[in-house]
């Protein structure tokens, strides 16, 4: 039951960084690299305006609107400027941006790591004979909460409908009077922001540093990939089954492959489901 | 062909690279210089192995230094754990690799783009995991000595004698590569590239020479990682860590994805870069990010082809 | 007269859509045959098909007598099958000539290690083939394109730059997947006048075509399809007159 909690909490962030995956992913067909640092911006970036004076809410909020702003700079120097959709290009470019974040957390934020406060407190809750933390309940909640939200604002608000449209077919999207270029934006700005969220409500758990972001955007993206990539209910999914797959490896076979076991996953996945629990097959028109 | 094409033709590059490769040592004086200079060959060739491999049969792997870090390791283990001769354990660790490459470049090879890039990402990264955490055997994150390379009996320390035969070993991969892509299976390579359904009704088996080329681009990274090995004597988990993996995918894209001489200029900037860094070296992931973006949005096809343009009479 | 191609019973499901449904009809060797019907009636699916994109679902396909279910495009091409595409498919990394020269892939000397070491055999077969793929631009009438580059090149240019590149690994079978698709009445008319050519030199053409001016100019043999079955076979003058083909095309006149 223990495993299944930690499993839970870790999957529960695997699961927004995954979803910010597919967000981008729907809008544009880009995997962003770069996803995982959105997170450490938004855990980093909370305990440094912590340092600066600011009160948890507003750092929060502060690395919060940090993000979005590094999501918005990428999508409109980067990736708008290259100009291409050639798959290749794009994949090195957002792993040229995960650097560049990455590099500038590392030089204006240093290289130790650094713990968040956690929201209430610290001692341990018992359920069902295993112990959870506070914080755990917090990720699993406000991560429940992300994702209700994010599914009213695509089922009910004009601008979620839209960017259900343009993932589906932009031409027909552009014909309507949507702009894909501002759904863009839009996009990497709301998947900069959840990830971020994630970032910062995990922080007091996993602890942050400059170079988390690596590690948890691979993680993430294995958990689109295991939930079909372009499906948002796949990608919670995948988060979530990949967050308790890992935390049983641990528990049962060993500690160490513990961070092998996404890997691992995703070879299986790819080579025998590439289409994922939840996803759609492409097929290529000759 | 009139003299100056001739003097134009790719072959006539080895030449210049064959003289600069031998004046370069001219310049050093001391032995870090040619330490640096060894690792821009070791970088070289393997960025000439994944140029193949992207540039002109247009994949993409993610996860090279796995391929590296496994040639280093497999040498190092047999020759210092099981007394193996090195002239034994070197081609052990390139078969190794190479049956591995092969094993794993059929599937991975039916995939593209993204799920390509990841596959290969995430092969790589079990690799290094493998390496770090099989202490028994590996020696763990510390890693582990690697013997030194012995001729008649005497170890091989003299870094003027590594660099020689590098540098022989980078000449004759260039040559050999050179010789690839100006011939039927080079064509067919880049036929695979421009278009694979095209490619395959002329009769081309693309998934064949995909898997030809990722294992030959495997070998090549493993021949550069058993160098390494015996050079420094000893092997770390960290060879075959993924920023590596993206180190020389940058070099590949920095130098021209197709193009064997941009390769080695994008090894030469690459391996340099952190030298020319000391003392703003937090400043070198930003930077090394930055090329990343700044070539691939404004010289798509790299330093040496974008150049080749702007010189007179250059196409292509 | 011997059946280079035949196809019994050919069906090809997409989900619960038929997209070809029991066909059966026959190529015989040295003729032009144009395949045709109106959009959605299976005929780029009939042609994946017969060049090995798809693989049927039920059904059987003979290549000069044998089955050829389940091989592969390059496999295909091995026995003397050729192609061109709808969407053009040209190697725009590669020059024009180059993508000539990668049509004649399997009449080359294609070993590794002659390759790695730049083997006498391989550098006078790349000599060969340079010379034949201009001479084959020449026949296509491309030769002022010959060091061109395809991005340089116009569209018409580039549907026979696809043909030269079919031509030059000498098949017996050559399927032309809308080759007229795109073309001025005058660049139609070169067109048909190339594939007589073609079928001259002794290659069995197969033209999938919307064109019906080159259709009937060409084809010894015409098949019309519509909703994935055939309608009519017959030469063109007989399918021309065909009632059924005419309301099928003008929608049950």
């Amino acid at each position: 039951m223990q495993y299944v909690f930690s499993g839970l909490t870790a999957g529960s962030t695997y699961a927004l960084v995954a979803l910010g995956f597919t967000i981008i992913y729907n809008a544009s067909h880009i995997i962003n690299f770069a996803q995982g640092e959105f997170l450490m911006i938004g855990g980093l970036g909370s305990v440094m305006l912590m340092q600066y004076g600011l009160p948890m809410p507003l750092a929060i909020i502060g690395a919060i609107v940090l993000a979005v702003a590094a999501g918005i700079l990428v999508e409109k120097l980067a990736i708008e400027r290259a100009g291409t959709n050639d798959i290749v290009p794009l994949i090195i470019i957002t792993i040229g941006a995960s650097l560049f974040l990455r590099g500038g957390a590392q030089f204006f934020w240093g290289k130790s790591i650094h713990a968040l406060p956690p929201f209430t407190g610290n001692t341990p809750i018992h359920i069902a004979g295993a112990t959870i933390l506070p914080q755990s309940l917090w990720v699993l909640g406000i991560g429940a909460v992300v994702v209700c939200l994010l599914a009213w604002f695509f089922k009910r608000t004009l601008t979620g409908k839209a960017m259900l449209a343009v993932s589906h077919n932009p031409n027909a999207a552009r014909l309507v009077g949507i702009n894909p270029r501002f759904i863009l934006m839009l996009s990497f700005a709301l998947a900069a922001g959840l990830g971020a969220v994630a970032g910062a409500v995990a922080a007091p758990i996993t602890l942050t540093a400059y170079d988390v972001g690596v590690m948890l955007g691979l993680k993430g993206f294995v958990a689109a990939v295991l939930g079909g990539l372009g499906s948002p209910l796949g990608a919670v999914a995948g988060g979530l089954l990949l967050g308790i797959m890992e935390a049983f490896t641990a528990g049962y076979i060993s500690s160490e492959y513990k961070d092998a076991v996404p890997f691992v996953i995703v070879l299986l996945v790819l080579f025998f489901m590439p289409s994922g629990l939840f996803g759609s097959r492409a097929t290529e028109r000759v | 062909m009139g003299m100056l094409q001739k003097l134009r033709t790719p072959r006539m590059g080895l030449v210049v690279v064959a003289l600069i490769l031998a004046g370069a040592p001219l310049l050093f004086t001391n032995s870090y210089q040619y330490d640096v200079a060894i690792h821009v060959l070791i970088n070289a060739m393997v960025a000439v192995g994944l140029n193949l491999l992207m540039g002109y049969a247009g994949q993409i792997s993610l996860g090279h230094a796995g391929f590296f870090g496994l040639g280093a390791y497999v040498t190092a283990v047999l020759s210092a754990n099981y007394g193996w001769p090195i002239y034994l354990s070197i081609p052990a660790a390139l078969v190794v690799v190479g049956v591995l490459a092969f094993a794993i470049a059929r599937p991975i090879l039916r995939l593209s783009g993204h799920y390509l890039a990841m596959a290969t990402l995430g092969l790589g990264i079990l690799v290094s995991i493998v390496l770090r955490t099989e202490a028994g055997i590996t020696g763990g994150p510390d890693g582990m000595m690697a013997p030194p390379l012995s001729i008649a009996g005497t170890p091989v320390y003299d870094e003027r004698y590594w660099y020689a035969l590098i540098a022989v070993l980078l000449l004759v991969t260039v040559w050999l590569a050179l010789n690839l892509i100006d011939s039927p299976v080079g064509r067919a390579l880049r036929a695979v590239h421009g278009s694979e359904v095209a490619a395959e009704v002329v009769g081309v088996h693309t998934l064949g020479y995909k898997v030809l080329i990722f294992v030959v681009s495997a070998v090549l990274a493993a021949l550069a990682g058993v160098l390494t090995a015996h050079y420094a004597g000893f092997v770390t988990p960290d060879l075959a860590n993924f920023i590596y993996s993206i180190e020389f995918v940058t070099m590949v894209v920095l130098g021209g994805t197709a193009s064997i001489y941009g390769a080695l200029v994008g090894a030469l900037i690459l391996t340099l870069l952190p030298q020319f860094l000391t003392g703003v070296d937090e400043l070198e992931m930003m930077i090394l990010g930055l090329i990343l973006m700044v070539v691939v949005i404004f010289m798509p096809k790299g330093l040496v082809p974008t150049l080749g343009r702007l010189m007179p009479g250059g196409r292509r | 007269m011997s059946a280079i191609l035949e196809c019994q019973q050919l069906t090809k499901s997409f989900g619960g859509v038929d997209a070809v449904a029991d066909l059966s009809f026959s190529i015989e060797r040295g003729h032009i045959h144009s395949i045709i019907g109106p959009n959605g009636a299976g005929k780029t699916t009939l042609i994946n098909l017969l060049t090995g994109i798809y693989t049927p679902t039920t059904g059987k396909i003979l290549l000069a007598g044998d089955n050829t279910r389940g091989l592969a495009p390059y496999k295909l091409a091995k026995r003397g099958l050729g192609r061109t595409f709808q969407n053009l498919q040209v190697c725009m990394n590669m020059s024009a000539i180059e993508n000539v020269m990668v049509g004649r892939h399997l009449r080359l000397n294609r070993r590794f290690l002659s390759a790695l070491l730049h083997l006498k055999s391989v550098r006078a077969g790349d000599r060969d083939c340079r010379k034949r793929a201009a001479e084959l631009m020449r026949f296509t009438g491309l030769e002022n394109q010959i060091d061109a580059h395809p991005s340089e090149m116009s569209y018409g240019a580039l549907k026979r730059l696809e043909i030269a590149r079919a031509l030059a690994a000498e098949p017996e079978l050559l399927f032309l997947d809308e080759p007229a698709a795109g073309l001025n009445a005058n660049e139609t008319h070169a067109i048909g006048a190339l594939i007589r050519e073609v079928a001259v030199r002794g290659v069995t053409v197969v033209l999938v075509e919307h064109d019906m001016k080159l259709v009937m100019e060409v084809s010894d043999n015409v098949l019309v399809l519509n909703y994935g079955r055939k309608l009519a076979e017959g030469t063109p003058k007989s399918v021309q007159n065909d009632p059924e083909v005419v309301s099928a095309y003008l929608g049950g006149a």
